[in-house]
């Protein structure tokens, strides 16, 4: 499953994630929603918040298996 | 580099609002396009479009040049903004006229019309 994968990815870059969601929003297995709120986004402008994610899913996003990524980024304070 | 790989630095280089999108302002071919684009024209933003879709190339070159993998994508005066989410985001908390005004002037959205640019053959409309 491409949500487990992306799961996987993101746990994996943001182990001290307060929030970690990942959402198929069609069904499909490729468009998605990401949902994450960590330490790591405290202080960060939302470009390199979102630039954070998009490097932790570079992998699938190369591939093609994520056609559509929909970000949302927190922080913790 | 690549005649579109110029084109495309060129653009971003020279146009105030750029949004490179799948489709163009009058058919758009995307929901995330569509979502930046409607939150630019909220703003009053002058977009120039460029359409990644008619050529695989166009997307190639632009994510090498920008460091982001995913499209839309807007430059404002050279800088990378971000993509369909961040536009949003920026335009519901009013952070996006702020940032237009204080890159491009108060007067930014004054006569703002909507710009084609092709950078595969290098006409604008």
């Amino acid at each position: 499953m491409a949500v487990d994968r992306l799961e996987f990815l993101l746990q994996d870059a943001f182990p001290d994630a307060a929030e970690l969601r990942v959402e198929d929003r069609t069904g499909g297995g490729d468009h998605f929603q990401v949902t994450v709120a960590s330490p790591r986004f405290d202080g960060l402008p939302l470009l390199e918040q979102h630039r954070l994610v998009n490097d932790a899913l570079s992998e699938p996003l190369r591939d093609g298996t994520i056609h559509e990524l929909r970000i949302k980024t927190k922080g913790t304070t | 580099m690549t005649e579109v790989s110029v084109r495309i630095k060129d653009t971003i280089e020279n146009e105030p609002v750029v949004l490179f999108m799948k489709g163009t302002p009058q058919f758009v071919m995307c929901g995330n396009s569509d979502r930046a684009l409607r939150a630019l024209r909220e703003a009053g933003a002058p977009v120039t479009a460029v359409d990644v879709l008619p050529d695989p190339s166009i997307r190639q070159e632009l994510t090498e040049l920008s460091g982001w993998p995913t499209i839309p994508q807007l430059f404002v005066k050279g800088e990378l903004v971000g993509g369909a989410d961040i536009t949003q985001e920026l335009a519901e908390t009013g952070e996006l006229r702020k940032i237009l005004e204080d890159k491009l002037g108060a007067g930014y959205a004054d006569g703002a019309e909507e710009r084609v640019v092709d950078v595969l053959s290098g006409t604008r409309a």
